[in-house]
């Protein structure tokens, strides 16, 4: 599957900005399943600095600086990607959840994508005792992992109510479980300090999301939003795989990555230092659209987004 | 009494002073044996003490904390509400260590210096380690300290570690032990260096006489080492400083000033794409080496974790492109994880095919299975703890430490369950039992349990050791409870020499340091606290004035002297020193509200606090008497006054507050070398007189002639005796205004402030096109318009005017000079 993504975002500063400092992590990068056929980044205004990069764990970096007074930021982000993802594993083939708790704290590999860096709490994952013992219910012994994954994302998705607002992107994964409450950032962040007070290795994916529409429908322009979801190592066999909490499915061809980190501060798309002394008003749009023609297949509900 | 060469001598044999002297059985002792024989290498020491009475040991230990006390050392409490700062607790014996013990130690921490660059090469580079199996990929991955930015980052300078301490512990049999490492960026040594200079005052001659190691050498080889960093000639070496509210403020600023480093806080600095630039009052001047006292995770907003003011964005970025050194670099903080130590051992052999010198304290990181099995079938025996805590004597918040004997079994069965779900976040560690050393109690020696923390610092000549160390001393017996913050005691380490010392004293000038008349770049947020805290103190001082005014005339019950009373409170009213509620009652009232009320922007308290904290901002420029009138100042207003206190009381109340003031500003005056700094504490006290005395004018010299209100104008202004000296007759409207606002000779006009403030801002750092400054031409319109006005044009309306304009300079000397974005060509040499 083809997809064209457009993002455009604009902050509009409550007072005039004299200096600033913004790192991105808008562009995409080619992974296993997926490959960047086509990125640009468009910054206004023209910022005095701008660099090229990757983060430590392979995501695509742009640093910008501006030492002119400035009163907006404009980021427009547009691509073509290509995303071929089987998402056909029978969670029952993998090993169990304990043998991969045991597995890693022995993993002789440092690299990006080694499980070990997925473990550890995080300033937005802390391990809370109320979230592990929800998450243990889901992995009784020798549960193969990834059944005991989908089974708590199942229950994620059940128990939690998806709602814009209820939730801010500081929100740890203790406060949100505690409402019960967030959009997709803290399904996810639940998700992920559930299965690593366990001692099972999880990490959050920043993307898009396809959003899937009845036939003959009108596609509404920017309706969509950024999305996340988390990926659970499920053993240096099966590796890696994405499940979409927000959803209850395993991430799919209708999920676009961007970026692969801890949680959300790893991938937050626009950060910065602004010297200013006013607030700020922001707003953003998404779109996603299919390039290629639509399958034949019947067309599933609209997942949420974000 | 005389000591034989060679011969055994007794604790009995020194009567009193060891007469009580008992360490606890099992420990290792410091000064006496197993058997009760003094350990040889303290014979010295306790003859000459023994040969003195105690009245004279006594007034020489007071010396040393009299000298520390008016050297202005203190620690602050974390925790405490109000930022309170303790006094520095020395305890007046020094730990003594023998020289051939000292050589041994010397070869196994510069031995551990050099393991512990290559780990941290490793970790930042090829992982080898980690690949080959030394370590752990979990031990780490999960440690805070890892700062994956840098993964692939080559230090700039060649060297992650510049400066390190370690803490020693000495077990029962005599071995020194290694308890902790400090790699991120270690404090200690400038409080060491106070012990230093402090004790060596109080015991001169001992220090004279028993050949002790000098620790000057080894800063000023660290110092050379820095500078030698620097890429380019107008380049300075920085102390980067979390700022006051560190615990170790004042050994930044002390280091800072002892190195002639300049002390800068992450708001000073700026990181652009050629490099890291410090804001100074004449513009951004470079920083290629920075000494950092800031955690690595706080030095840069944008690319660490912690989103914090303390840092500088971008920092990471320059470090990436190799265009500052930081000593040390950022992430060396991964070596300090408990963690970590139970590795080090093997690395030695992996790393540097050689065994580990310096023994640690036996380690075990439980994600490892065997070590897990084990920790766990002898928990009774060990200390669990986090495995990525740093300090193992002050644990952290969560999760919670427990172990040995201290452990219950509601929290062992808890601590067994976790360690088996996540082992990856504990280690194991043996109990440690430390050696005693003595301190004096009274009027004798006793036994306290220690640790010792030792400094290295990367030279031209290698990795070289302080000789001498920072000594924690327990408060009790029980030696887990070493940590100033609980109440122990610091004591300084004297190594001694098998041969004299050649006598240099710390504070004499080396021949290379070149003499140095300026005092430093000022850096733009020191200038404005400087200017905040002479317009507070000012504005205390007018505020004070109205309030003696009001007084004075509190008991005249004219209709004249009640309608200027009536003024009076109101310019109190509307400065926000007194509620509205209060325009109508007594002169008594009035002021005790002007001098108690702490949540009113205009009164005493609030004042008094605002002048403190922004003094407390740029502390290392004051001496410590300045310094202490200022904190009495705000002592002051924070003592109750009675509820009926009388008008007398109030206005000696009034006088001490002005007293303490003028203290202040003389200390300012005649102490502060006339640099930039004082310019800019000129600057603001000359704004907010001429502002107040504007204002005075205008309250009090346009009312009824014989009302009074020209007498209370004359009062405010301190003009009275020159105004009789010169008129001899009642206050008269055009004299006075003439007097206070127009006379250049009188050094409370406004016409002399003008003067000198134009004399100031000439004197600032400005761009070289010969034009006037922004400040300079409103001052300069200003000065003008005062100089050329008729007395009896003056109005309200001008007056005015006047304020408008002075609010006008103020904000361009902020626009000039603490919001500078530019860069300056001028190199560090010409500032001051």
């Amino acid at each position: 599957m083809i997809y064209d993504v457009r993002q455009a975002t604009t902050y509009v500063y409550g007072s005039t900005v004299a200096y600033a400092h913004h790192i991105l992590r808008l562009m995409p990068v080619n992974r296993p399943d997926q490959r960047v056929l086509a990125a640009a980044l468009d910054i206004t205004p023209a910022p005095a600095e701008r660099r090229e990069g990757t983060d430590f764990f392979g995501n695509r970096v742009t640093w910008i600086t501006f030492d002119q007074p400035h009163n907006s930021l404009g980021i427009r982000f547009a691509a073509r990607i290509s995303v071929d993802r089987d998402a056909t594993i029978d969670p029952d083939t993998t090993p169990g959840w304990q043998d991969v708790r045991a597995a890693v704290p022995g993993v002789a590999d440092l690299s990006p994508l080694s499980p070990a860096h997925f473990l550890f709490p995080g300033r937005l994952v802390p391990l809370a005792d109320e979230i592990r013992d929800f998450a243990a219910e889901s992995f009784p012994d020798n549960r193969p992992i990834l059944a005991g994954a989908v089974e708590l994302m199942h229950r994620i998705k059940a128990g939690f109510r998806y709602e814009i607002g209820a939730t801010t992107a500081a929100t740890t994964a203790a406060q949100a479980f505690a409402l019960r409450r967030g959009v997709c950032q803290d399904f996810s962040h639940v998700m992920i300090s559930g299965m690593r007070a366990l001692g099972l290795p999880a990490a959050y994916i920043s993307g898009y999301l396809r959003t899937t529409q009845a036939p003959g429908q009108l596609r509404l322009e920017g309706s969509d939003a950024m999305h996340a979801w988390v990926s659970v190592w499920c053993g240096a066999e099966a590796g890696w795989i994405g499940l979409d909490p927000t959803n209850d499915i395993l991430a799919c061809n209708d999920h676009i990555a961007l970026a692969f980190g801890r949680d959300y501060s790893d991938v937050a798309p626009i950060d910065g230092v602004v010297f200013a002394s006013g607030g700020q008003n922001y707003s953003v749009s998404v779109q996603v659209t299919p390039v290629e023609a639509e399958r034949a297949s019947p067309p599933v509900p609209a997942p949420q987004g974000v | 009494m005389t000591l034989t060469e060679g011969a055994r001598h007794h604790a009995s044999d020194f009567g009193p002073l060891l007469g009580q002297y008992r360490p606890p059985a099992g420990a290792f002792d410091e000064l006496i044996d197993a058997d009760g024989a003094v350990r040889p290498h303290w014979l010295g020491l306790l003859s000459t003490l023994a040969g003195q009475r105690q009245a004279d040991i006594n007034r020489a230990f007071s010396a040393a904390d009299r000298h520390l006390r008016e050297s202005g050392v203190f620690y602050r409490i974390y925790d405490d509400p109000v930022g309170a700062v303790r006094p520095w607790p020395l305890s007046h014996l020094p730990l003594l260590i023998d020289p051939v013990e000292w050589r041994e130690l010397k070869e196994g921490l510069v031995q551990r210096a050099r393991l512990i660059e290559a780990v941290l090469a490793d970790i930042y580079g090829p992982a080898q380690l980690v690949r080959d199996g030394r370590i752990p990929a979990a031990v780490i991955a999960g440690n805070p300290e890892f700062l994956r930015p840098l993964v692939g980052v080559d230090p700039p300078g060649g060297a992650f570690l510049r400066f390190y301490a370690v803490d020693l512990g000495r077990s029962p049999t005599g071995q020194w032990w290694v308890l902790g490492d400090r790699t991120q960026a270690p404090s200690g040594a400038g409080y060491a260096l106070e012990n230093r200079i402090a004790l060596s005052r109080a015991l001169p001659n001992l220090y004279r006489d028993m050949h002790i190691e000098r620790v000057a050498p080894f800063f000023q080889a660290f110092q050379s080492e820095l500078t030698s960093l620097n890429r380019r000639e107008d380049s300075r070496v920085s102390l980067l400083t979390p700022g006051p509210m560190n615990e170790t403020y004042f050994e930044h600023a002390y280091i800072a000033r002892y190195l002639g480093f300049l002390l800068v806080e992450g708001e000073d600095l700026t990181a652009r794409d050629d490099g890291v630039f410090v804001r100074t009052v004449s513009g951004l001047k470079r920083a290629d080496v920075i000494l950092r006292r800031l955690d690595s995770d706080f030095a840069d907003p944008l690319e660490l974790s912690v989103h914090s003011r303390l840092g500088v964005p971008g920092l990471v970025q320059a470090v990436r492109d190799g265009k500052v050194v930081l000593a040390n670099g950022l992430g060396t903080g991964v070596i300090e994880s408990r963690a970590m130590l139970g590795f080090l051992p093997a690395l030695a052999h992996a790393v540097l095919d050689e065994d580990l010198k310096l023994p640690n304290i036996a380690t075990w990181w439980l994600g490892d299975p065997a070590a897990r099995a084990d920790a766990l079938a002898r928990i009774n025996e060990l200390v669990i703890s986090p495995a990525f805590a740093t300090n193992r004597l002050q644990p952290q918040a969560s999760p919670d430490p427990a172990g040995g004997q201290d452990i219950v079994p509601a929290t062992r069965d808890t601590l067994i369950e976790a360690v088996t779900r996540r082992g990856i976040d504990y280690v194991a560690q043996e109990d440690v039992a430390l050696s005693t050393t003595p301190v004096w109690q009274q009027d004798r020696f006793v036994p306290r349990p220690f640790i010792l923390r030792v400094f290295l610092a990367r030279t031209a000549d290698g990795w070289s050791v302080m000789p001498g160390g920072f000594v924690r001393i327990a408060d009790d017996l029980d030696a887990r409870a070493v940590s100033l913050q609980a109440g122990g005691r610091t004591a300084d380490a004297w190594v001694l020499s098998d041969k004299p010392i050649v006598p240099t004293t710390l504070l004499q000038s080396p021949d290379h340091i070149a003499i140095n008349r300026s005092a430093g770049a000022l850096t733009s947020r020191a200038a404005s606290n400087l200017l905040w805290l002479s317009r507070y103190a000012e504005r205390a001082e007018a505020t004070l004035r109205l309030a003696r005014a009001l007084i004075n005339r509190a008991t005249e019950d004219d209709s004249g002297t009640r309608s200027v009373n009536r003024s009076t409170t109101a310019l109190l009213a509307a400065w926000n020193a007194i509620p509205d509620s209060m325009l109508n009652v007594r002169p008594a009232l009035v002021v005790s509200a002007a001098l108690q009320r702490a949540d009113l922007s205009g009164a005493l308290p609030f004042l008094a606090n605002a002048a403190y904290a922004a003094a407390s901002v740029i502390r290392d420029r004051f001496s410590p008497d300045a310094w202490r009138a200022l904190a009495d100042l705000a002592d002051y207003f924070k003592e109750a006054l009675e509820p009926h206190v009388s008008e007398s009381a109030l206005f000696d109340r009034i006088n001490g507050a002005l007293r303490i003031i003028s203290s202040f500003s003389g200390l300012a005056q005649e102490n502060m070398s006339q640099l930039t700094g004082w310019r800019f504490m000129e600057l603001g006290r000359r704004i907010e007189r001429t502002l107040a005395t504007s204002r005075f004018l205008r309250q009090f010299a346009f009312g009824d002639e014989s009302g009074g209100g020209l007498d209370v104008m004359l009062e405010l202004a301190d003009s009275q005796i020159t105004y009789r000296r010169r008129y001899v007759m009642v206050a008269a409207r055009a004299p006075v205004i003439d007097l206070v606002a127009l006379d250049p000779n009188n050094p409370r006009s406004m016409a002399y402030q003008l003067a000198r403030i134009a004399n100031d801002l000439a004197a600032l750092p400005k761009r070289g096109d010969g034009r006037l400054s922004p400040p300079e031409q409103i001052a300069t319109a200003l000065s003008a318009s005062l100089v050329s006005i008729d007395v009896q044009a003056i109005t309200g309306e001008f007056l005015l005017g006047v304020e408008n304009s002075l609010m006008k300079l103020a904000d361009a000397i902020a626009v000039a000079y603490f919001a500078t974005h530019e860069r300056s060509d001028e190199s560090w040499d010409a500032l001051a």
